[in-house]
């Protein structure tokens, strides 16, 4: 009885011993829980260096927005330091323009006794012709030549209309 | 037998002793991980303080900024006073190894000498000081300069520039862009970024910048990766009534009569009677806010509130305002002042202009003693004190400047026999010019009385207005009683005391006003120095503006306010009106200062018959050389005359501004006369020359 039970119990020992102690089951759940716990660090390291990475972008941009408010105010400034009268004033007398004053207007009568001198007639300039066509030549001077057509006068209005009323 | 059973019973069980091996390992774990949480534990509950206190400084720092100071805008909405950031550099000593390679550099980039530089790190360095100040306020372009030329090639470090020891610290600096303009009122603040004077002084609660602690993690190469600060308060803007283009015709005009009669200082103010709202305030002479140590402490004072000055004749619209308000006299009923004097318990008061019966508007037009003395007596008292404390006289107007002066103006009680008199005519008080204008302005608004205000508005940041002034309104005398005053002052412009304060396009009505100055070295009035005033307003039925002009001490021959003021009054009057687009209701007097074509003197210029003149016909003479010739007789000759026509126009002046009783015989000539008689003289003279 004893021989048999000790058989059994080294044929026991010997199969657990020989074989995979732990199953196959186990081996996965560990392997998964093991890599779930690799990514879930993986992912808290990433999140965490990105959330540095945006916190320094973070900084940057801040940074320059109160640059970019620095410089606004500066623009404001100095385009109010250039439109202050005082630097008008300046600018005005750089470019050579006085201030009005009764000393420096010149006005100017004439002289009642002086001749008035006849208006000068200023003559219509010519034509020149340089480098063109005889024809277009031809068509300016028909122009010049013919007549102009005077423009009805207000009076001439009037007269038409009573002569189309009585036609009528 | 009993041998074997022994060898089985010795033998262990090799499950028990994995196990047991198992149980150790796991006690051992156990006890391990138990010493860890205790020593967690202490960490956490005892250590925590010290030990969160040590990692923040190793990656946290605490940085304090002062947000930027809040912005000054007029009505129009420009930029009288605004703070932008700038630099300023130090070192700390205990960074740097070398210190005199570090002062020769930084005083090469800052362009000055090594030797205090040097000095001060020393310094520093013997006692460990940290922190030392090499250039203060620097704008960010010399900023930029410096950080290019500081930058060491090798250095590793977070922040500008890149040179070992040296750090930039930022600031705020105030400025004011535009300079002089309105510096009495606007004020300024010192270094500290306090205001000192002004508004910068009376709205430094809105206008401060607060200070704001925030807290920067930093990576291990310096750069900041988390922020986070204090809730801050930003400062608020604040808006003023008066404009920038008022404000500089107002100071243009007051400089200009200040160096006409020779005055020691000026006051000018604009306001509008129907708002209480102040347009302009001037003083004259001013000072640049921006460099204030650069003038004298006297400077700064804004005489307009905070200057007291007996006022003389432009007080009696007091008497003349209370007599009309109870119905004791009308503008037109009658008043004797035969005798051209009065004598008040035992003083004796002079009137040389008024010595017959005349109406009350013929009284104020020559400002007559006598009449305004006579009315101030029947008042009494009691009433004339009553509608002078109505009007404001004796305390301050409350506008929001700071130190705004009271004014001297005593209780019944104090007063001597002829006080009463004496204070009908604008003596034996003080008042400030805001005071008079204000008195000015109740009448310009039909007798209500409008407390006068500088601040239009206070805004937030994002512009959004938090606080609007209110008007407040009081009224002191009847719209009958102000209309009546109001004929009367109209008199004054037209055939009285201030004819020079008419205006072209536009009615005016005011009053002249001037008094001895009191010294206080002999307790009596100096007769020798004056304080010429003229209060007016503008169109005189319907005013828009009421103007007040103060001149101390005039001594350029005029010194009656009529001569003196109102023509400041006139030029101010004259180029506001058009501007505030206000209808002009009188006659414009176009003065004809049309361009003509003026035959140019260089054309009339003949050249002289030489053999040059063949050259030109010949067109050889170059044409500099014509020129040159032209302006020999041409520029030359004019430029003589003009002086000798300044010559002749200033004694003129000198006669006309001696008395206005004057003012009958000799009119003033306007400027084009002479001009005119320049342009002739020169004409002659250059055709004479040719």
């Amino acid at each position: 009885m004893n021989k048999r039970k000790q058989s059994a119990k080294t044929q026991t020992q010997t199969k657990r011993r020989g074989g995979d102690p732990i199953p196959w089951k186990y081996c996965l759940l560990t392997l998964c829980c093991g890599l779930l716990l690799v990514v879930g660090f993986f992912f808290a390291a990433r999140s965490h260096f990105s959330s540095i990475d945006f916190g320094i972008k973070n900084s940057r941009l801040r940074k320059q927005i109160d640059e970019l408010e620095g410089d606004k105010r500066r623009l404001i400034l100095s385009k109010e330091i250039a439109l202050s009268p005082a630097e008008i004033k300046k600018a005005a007398k750089k470019i050579g323009l006085t201030e009005m004053n009764a000393s420096n207007i010149e006005v100017y009568r004439p002289n009642p006794n002086a001749v008035k001198e006849k208006p000068k007639v200023i003559e219509k300039p010519k034509l020149e012709f340089l480098n063109k066509p005889e024809e277009v030549k031809k068509e300016v001077k028909k122009s010049e030549d013919k007549p102009e057509k005077k423009a009805p006068d207000a009076k001439d209005k009037p007269e038409r209309t009573k002569v189309q009323l009585a036609k009528k | 037998m009993a041998t074997r059973l022994k060898k089985v019973t010795n033998r262990k069980n090799p499950r028990q002793t994995a196990f047991t091996r198992f149980m150790l390992i796991v006690a051992f774990f156990i006890l391990w991980i138990g010493a860890i949480g205790v020593r967690l534990v202490h960490l956490q509950i005892n250590q925590s303080e010290w030990l969160r206190e040590k990692a923040q400084d190793q990656r946290r720092d605490e940085v304090k900024i002062k947000t930027l100071r809040g912005t000054i805008y007029d009505r129009t909405e420009r930029t009288l006073a605004m703070s932008v950031k700038v630099k300023s550099l130090y070192a700390d000593p205990k960074e740097i190894d070398d210190v005199e390679f570090t002062a020769q550099q930084v005083a090469a980039a800052l362009k000055i000498k090594p030797d205090a530089i040097l000095k001060d790190l020393r310094e520093a360095k013997e006692n460990n000081k940290r922190f030392v100040w090499l250039a203060q306020k620097l704008d960010e372009d010399t900023a930029q300069k410096l950080n290019k030329t500081l930058d060491t090639a090798d250095l590793k470090k977070f922040d500008a520039p890149k040179f070992k020891g040296l750090h930039w610290r930022e600031e705020q600096k105030r400025s004011y862009p535009y300079k002089n303009l309105a510096a009495q009122i606007i004020g300024f603040s010192n270094a500290e970024d306090v205001g000192q004077s002004g508004i910068e002084q009376s709205q430094e609660e809105s206008l401060r910048g607060a200070v704001v602690k925030s807290w920067q993690d930093r990576d291990r190469l310096g750069r900041v990766y988390d922020q986070s600060e204090t809730t801050r308060q930003p400062p608020k803007d604040v808006v003023l009534t008066i404009s920038h283009s008022i404000q500089y015709k107002v100071e243009q005009a007051l400089e200009k009569g200040v160096k006409a009669s020779n005055s020691k200082s000026g006051t000018a103010i604009v306001l509008d009677p129907r708002t209480g709202e102040v347009l302009a305030m001037a003083a004259y002479p001013s000072f640049d806010p921006n460099r204030y140590t650069e003038f004298p402490a006297e400077n700064y004072q804004n005489k307009a509130i905070q200057s007291i000055y007996s006022p003389g004749s432009i007080f009696k619209i007091v008497a003349y305002s209370s007599a009309l308000d109870l119905k004791m006299i009308t503008a037109d009923s009658m008043i004797d002042c035969s005798r051209g004097f009065i004598e008040v318990a035992g003083h004796r008061f002079n009137d040389p202009h008024a010595t017959k019966t005349m109406s009350y508007i013929e009284a104020m037009a020559v400002s007559s003693n006598v009449a305004a003395i006579k009315t101030g007596l029947s008042l009494g008292k009691e009433n004339f004190y009553g509608y002078a404390q109505k009007f404001g006289f004796g305390q301050p107007t409350g506008i929001e400047l700071p130190a705004e002066a009271r004014g001297l103006f005593r209780a019944p009680q104090t007063w001597n026999g002829d006080s009463l008199a004496s204070m009908s005519i604008g003596y034996e008080i003080g008042v400030t010019a805001m005071q008079m204008a204000t008195a000015y302005a109740a009448i310009a608004n039909n007798g209500v009385r409008i407390k006068p205000h500088i601040v239009k508005e206070i805004r937030d940041s994002t512009g959004k207005a938090i606080s609007v002034t209110e008007v407040e309104q009081t009224p002191i005398v009847s719209a009958e009683a102000a209309h009546g005053l109001r004929r009367m002052l109209r008199e004054v412009v037209l055939k009285g005391t201030a004819k020079r304060a008419q205006l072209n396009g536009y009615t005016s009505a005011g009053k002249t006003g001037t008094a001895w100055k009191y010294n206080a070295k002999i307790k009596r009035v100096d007769a020798g120095k004056y304080v010429s005033s003229f209060v007016g307003m503008a169109p005189a039925e319907n005013p828009a503006i009421v103007i007040v002009v103060v001149m101390d001490e005039p001594s350029g021959g005029a010194r009656d306010g009529g001569q003196v003021s109102a023509p400041v009054f006139r030029e101010i009057a004259e180029q506001i009106l058009p501007e505030m687009n206000i209808v002009p209701d009188n006659t414009i007097q176009q003065e004809n200062l049309t361009a003509q074509v003026i035959p140019s003197e260089i054309e009339k210029v003949e050249l002289p018959a030489t053999n040059d003149a063949e050259i030109v016909e010949k067109g050889d003479l170059p044409k500099k050389e014509l020129k040159k010739i032209a302006e020999k007789v041409a520029v030359g000759e004019t430029i003589k005359e003009t002086k000798k026509v300044e010559k002749q126009t200033k004694p003129d002046a000198r006669k006309e501004d001696k008395s206005p009783s004057e003012d009958k015989k000799i009119k003033p000539k306007p400027a084009i006369v002479t001009t005119e008689k320049k342009n002739k003289s020169s004409t002659e003279k250059v055709k004479k020359k040719t």
